[in-house]
């Protein structure tokens, strides 16, 4: 294939690595702990599992629109995107430089099942020393901006790294939840949640309805021009990390869980929302969609 | 004095009996059970409607709640054993014998219960042939069949599923059976009449509309890379290699990657017109890029496809569709018109062995055979000439007298050299000849016979066994394509080697493709909602395919 189209690529279709490609300018992007150094885990064997060079995730530094930033991908298409020790700890110590090294921003492409089942335990540990890392990252004034439309999701442990990022863009195709839904399916049964009603998954973790409640701060139509466009208005407008910003995140979520809690089905909640068609949201076009959503308060906000 | 008007008494008698639970026709859903206690005699013929696609649930709920002290030892003569209640009915006694064709979603508890003797099983049908024995030994005394709506008189309107209605009927009400219709919905006027109101006898109103399978919508976001590989090998060293404009197509990811890439690489190809133009099908939602940017010419169908009908009823051009404007399919002339009026039938198996045998049946299943073979096999009552069909002919000459050649159908089957979970699709035996064995089927469960298959497509390369002259030219031609199951690492390497030197196996580069080339982005959709956009917004995906 040729070079990088980013205005046609799409990001649901697209490799991490060609996301990355396309994402960042030309040229510039510099990887850690690339597949040539074969930091591969020391688990799967053991389950007579293949494994990757890379692990299943991509970091390093690279340029968006002239600024440096870290970045992290996730490949979906690998065991699910899901974290395992070596894949947890590139991700860590990308956070963790990035404290030191202050770029404008980390990025991180997330396209996750959650943690890796044949390493939960180091995968589980990953999870908490990353959004602790993510913490630290925002504390020293890195914004850490999330972007979700991989063919994964975004869940599990994916899905609270999520919501400690500063920022998040998501695509239609992209779904944040934490249980995902067949285990909500198996947990509670399928009355409860049919997890082979997509319709039903989409309405309730899908991109379209993470923006409409504020949970993700920008919608994007899924190309990798649209993504990195995203970024950088994150990026830009992305809260500081103080006591202030903690307190209004603490009372939007709760006056959501007020407002909303006894809402049966995502379409409930839209129409309190105030969109006046809700049965129409899922059909619309990226524009429709972002012209309904400029008439909602509780999409935009400056909590975090 | 021999009585000739037996039968018609009889029917008569049942008639009076269900009247009782009905006003003039109409039975509300609640009475159904009573009604076929009161029809019902034991030993009784009895045609329950269902296939792969629409199902007469509400009767079937109805006959599995009847009273096996009055209705008992039936024989169900159907095409499928489709819902828990075709088999809960010989798991009470009140069915004790069963001729059917296809039995997917149930194959494990019918190969379960044929082995536990609960089942007296007459024979596994394609469609084709159970339909004809409608008319012949197993017509019906009873049919219990669906439709979308009914008027007081009993006219009825199949809609867009009229499948195998049409025939049920006719076999049913013309040789002094009872017809019993479930309806969706009781009208004062039909939007059009597909049996007429004479042909029926009972008209329940379900509870429930009927139940229907989208089995033929594929998500294009499934569809691999190996997939469109294996597609362009068939479109470029297949379809246009013959010129094939007449076709059924299979029901797999490869089918639906040739129904995808006919936009995108057949048009680079320069194939628009040349090939694939008129086809014995089911609504594929996939079909839709092809169709809008004008491939197809024409299609008829054996049933509809969930979703669909607003898509069909804007493109009446293409597809049969009656007064009201929405599609009539049926299931018994489209088969007969893949047989019969078909060069080519492309699709996907489960096993393959060294002769090119194949089948769908697994050790523990027996998923019967719906309309495959009718399709996947080369008629010999077919008299008429056409270019594909002449040139397969050529090519599988031997002996004979060139003057008495006849052609031949092309018979393609497409898969991955490995297919689900890993497991090889080569193998030396075919696992349905264990089962056979095991349940004690006279006739093993073949889906396609050897003789009829002409090409076998996988991602290693093209078999053309038209060209092969004996059986080790055939063994090496499957053995060279089988990639690295055992079966193709058995290969004698010298003589597949011969056979690529006589055209008999083609690989990728001996068809000018680079494998590489087989990208998602050749894909004219690569979502279902890209066939929404397709469609101009007239697809309706059903929830369970939508990622919106």
């Amino acid at each position: 294939m040729a070079g990088p189209d980013r205005d046609r690529l799409s990001w649901y279709e697209a490799s991490a690595r060609q996301r990355l490609d396309a994402l960042l300018d030309p040229g510039s992007f510099t990887e850690a702990l690339g597949p040539a150094e074969r930091r591969m885990s020391p688990h799967l064997p053991l389950f007579d599992l293949p494994r990757a060079f890379d692990d299943g995730i991509v970091v390093g530094a690279g340029v968006l629109d002239g600024k440096a930033v870290f970045v992290a991908a996730q490949e979906g298409r690998f065991m699910g995107g899901a974290f395992g020790e070596v894949h947890g700890a590139k991700l860590v110590g990308l956070l963790r430089a990035a404290v030191a090294a202050k770029p404008a921003a980390v990025l991180l492409l997330l396209d996750t099942g959650g943690v890796r089942l044949q390493e939960a335990n180091a995968g589980e540990t990953a999870i908490a020393e990353a959004m602790r890392a993510i913490v630290e990252a925002r504390a020293a004034g890195v914004p850490v901006v999330g972007l979700i439309g991989g063919r994964a999701g975004c869940f599990g442990g994916g899905g609270l790294i999520a919501g400690t990022c500063s920022r998040l863009a998501v695509s239609e195709g992209g779904r944040i939840s934490v249980s995902g839904p067949e285990v909500i399916e198996t947990n509670k049964g399928a009355e409860e949640f049919d997890s082979r009603d997509r319709a039903l998954v989409w309405r309730t973790m899908g991109g379209k309805h993470r923006r409409l409640i504020g949970g993700a701060d920008a919608f994007c139509a899924d190309t990798v021009a649209a993504f990195r466009e995203a970024a950088l208005r994150l990026i830009a407008d992305a809260p500081a990390f103080d006591l202030d910003t903690l307190v209004a995140e603490q009372d939007r979520l709760q006056a959501r869980l007020d407002r909303f809690g006894d809402c049966r089905d995502a379409t409930d909640i839209w129409a309190r929302l105030g969109v006046n068609d809700p049965d129409a949201v899922p059909a619309m076009d990226t524009p429709a969609f972002e012209e309904t959503v400029a008439h909602l308060r509780e999409a935009t906000h400056d909590a975090r | 004095m021999a009585d000739w008007r037996g039968e018609r008494k009889a029917r008569d008698a049942r008639i009076e009996a269900g009247r009782a639970h009905a006003q003039g026709k109409v039975v509300p859903a609640g009475e159904a059970t009573a009604l076929l206690d009161a029809v019902l005699k034991p030993g009784d013929r009895v045609c329950l409607e269902g296939d792969n696609q629409k199902q007469a649930d509400c009767l079937a709920r109805a006959l599995s709640q009847c009273d096996p002290a009055r209705v008992h030892g039936l024989h169900m003569v159907q095409s499928g054993i489709v819902l828990p209640e075709h088999l809960d009915v010989f798991e009470t006694g009140i069915a004790e014998r069963l001729d059917y064709s296809y039995s997917g979603p149930q194959g494990a508890r019918v190969a379960k219960m044929l082995y536990g003797g609960q089942i007296k099983l007459g024979a596994v049908h394609t469609y084709l042939e159970l339909f004809a024995r409608y008319f012949i030994d197993l017509t019906p005394h009873v049919a219990l069949i669906a439709g979308v709506s009914a008027d007081r008189e009993g006219n009825l309107y199949t809609g867009p599923n009229t499948e195998d209605t049409p025939t049920i009927v006719e076999a049913t009400h013309f040789k002094n059976g009872v017809v019993i219709a479930q309806v969706n919905e009781i009208v004062d006027k039909v939007p059009r009449v597909d049996i007429p109101g004479d042909r029926i006898d009972f008209v329940v109103e379900a509870d429930t509309p009927f139940f229907v399978e989208p089995l033929f919508t594929r998500d294009p976001a499934a569809m691999t890379e190996t997939q469109i590989l294996i597609a362009m090998m068939a479109i470029k060293g297949i379809y246009a290699e013959y010129g094939v404009r007449r076709l059924n197509h299979g029901i797999g990811f490869g089918t639906a990657a040739i129904e995808l890439l006919l936009p995108t690489y057949g048009e680079k190809l320069g194939l628009k017109g040349e090939i694939a133009t008129h086809f014995a099908l089911n609504p594929h939602p996939t079909l839709i890029p092809a169709i809008e940017s004008g491939w197809v010419r024409q299609v008829h169908c054996f049933g509809s496809e969930v979703g669909m009908d607003r898509y069909i009823r804007e493109r009446p051009d293409v597809f049969f569709t009656g007064a009201d404007g929405s599609l009539r399919s049926n299931r018994a002339l489209c088969q007969t018109a893949g047989l019969y009026a078909c060069d080519m039938f492309i699709g996907a198996t489960l096993q393959i062995d060294l002769m090119g045998h194949s089948s769908t049946v697994t050790q523990s299943r027996v998923a019967g055979f719906g309309g495959a073979p009718n399709m996947g096999s080369d008629p010999h009552g077919r008299r008429h000439p056409s270019d594909p069909w002449m040139k397969a002919g050529r090519e599988g000459q031997v002996v004979g007298d060139p003057a008495l050649m006849r052609g031949r159908k092309l018979v393609v089957q497409m898969v991955e050299t490995f297919g689900e979970k890993l497991v090889p699709t080569f193998v030396e035996r075919l696992d349905a000849l264990e089962l056979a064995k095991k349940i004690g089927l006279e006739l093993a469960p073949v889906m396609i016979y050897a003789d009829d298959v002409t090409h076998i497509v996988t991602e290693e390369g093209i078999a053309n066994l038209l060209l092969c002259r004996d059986a080790d030219d055939r063994e090496q031609a499957i053995r060279g394509v089988a990639g690295y199951t055992e079966v193709g690492r058995g290969r004698d390497r010298a003589k597949v080697e011969e056979l690529r030197a006589r055209g008999i196996i083609r690989r990728p580069e001996d068809l000018g493709i680079e494998p590489l080339d087989a990208d998602r982005s050749l894909l004219a959709a690569r979502s279902i909602k890209d066939l929404v956009h397709w469609s101009g917004g007239l697809y309706e995906p059903p929830a369970r395919f939508r990622n919106w």
